[in-house]
């Protein structure tokens, strides 16, 4: 899986978390805040992690809400962990 | 869809201290029994299978009380992290199948380890509210992540109501709601939104059962 189709992926979830969050999404890049632009908190980055799991087959470990800050930062976690 | 039932084995290493705790403080937890009061006859069925079951915190105690409230099912408390720092708390705390939670940083695998026992079929406890409440007129605002806990647990929320005792004689009342199925329509992920909603009618429920106490 490419890192592009990693990011659309993740824009999907994005979308699914809330519909609200759909102009947000079109404009956003790896180095976009997930808190500051979307708004999420701690539960909503566990929503995040937990749909990421689902959707790519992978399991988080070892890792807290806080370490994932921007949408490159959790796109590199998920390269790593498909490799 | 009916939900999958996993027994837990009667003996365990795992659950050795907590059976032989609650074994021998049987005398005294009969003599503090709290005096229960149920929404519903939904409510009063027992317990089986995963449940998440949440409820106001008004004191220290409250997890004893709880136990002895829903003492046919070992009940697994969340707790924070700082209770296992020190060498002589942690085996305790574990004993008493607590499970330690970070409340600045909350760790992944904590959640992992929540919803894995929730799948098995056991019961876990949170207290919503994040810490002991101290204004008795009011429940605290509640944090939505046990919703989360529970869906992905695929497990009912029961939530249960303490009244703080008057004096340490007193009988604690508390108030057991009937249980909550928080898991979306079709199998699918809740919506934030959806989340944030269930955990305002929750604490709205809390604040319900309340007036029954």
């Amino acid at each position: 899986m490419t890192r592009q189709e990693i990011i659309q992926e993740l824009k999907s979830i994005l979308i699914s978390a809330d519909e609200k969050n759909r102009p947000l999404v079109e404009g956003c890049t790896e180095q976009t805040n997930l808190m500051d632009t979307f708004g999420f908190s701690s539960v909503g980055i566990l929503y995040l992690v937990i749909a990421i799991e689902e959707t790519f087959q992978i399991r988080f470990e070892n890792t807290t809400v806080t370490d994932f800050e921007t949408l490159g930062s959790v796109v590199d976690y998920i390269e790593a962990k498909l490799k | 869809m009916k939900q999958k039932r996993n027994k837990s084995p009667l003996f365990s290493l795992e659950t050795l201290f907590f059976d032989f705790v609650k074994l021998t403080a049987i005398p005294g937890l009969l003599w503090f029994r709290p005096k229960l009061i149920y929404e519903n006859a939904e409510a009063k069925k027992k317990l089986r299978g995963g449940a998440l079951i949440i409820s106001n915190h008004v004191g220290f105690s409250d997890p004893v009380v709880l136990m002895m409230a829903i003492w046919y099912r070992r009940l697994r408390f969340i707790c924070t992290k700082e209770f296992f720092q020190s060498k002589w708390s942690r085996p305790f705390f574990r004993g008493f199948l607590c499970i330690p939670i970070d409340r600045d940083r909350f760790g992944v695998d904590s959640f992992h380890e929540i919803t894995d026992h929730l799948r098995r079929g056991q019961t876990v406890t949170i207290f919503p509210e994040g810490g002991v409440h101290t204004d008795p007129g009011s429940v605290g605002s509640f944090k939505s992540g046990m919703v989360l806990m529970a869906a992905q647990g695929g497990v009912p929320i029961v939530p249960v109501c303490l009244k703080r005792r008057k004096h340490f004689y007193n009988r604690t009342r508390i108030a057991i709601g009937a249980p909550v199925m928080t898991a979306a329509e079709g199998g699918g992920r809740l919506p934030l939104s959806k989340i944030q909603e269930i955990t305002t009618q929750l604490h709205d429920r809390e604040e319900a059962l309340r007036e029954l106490i």
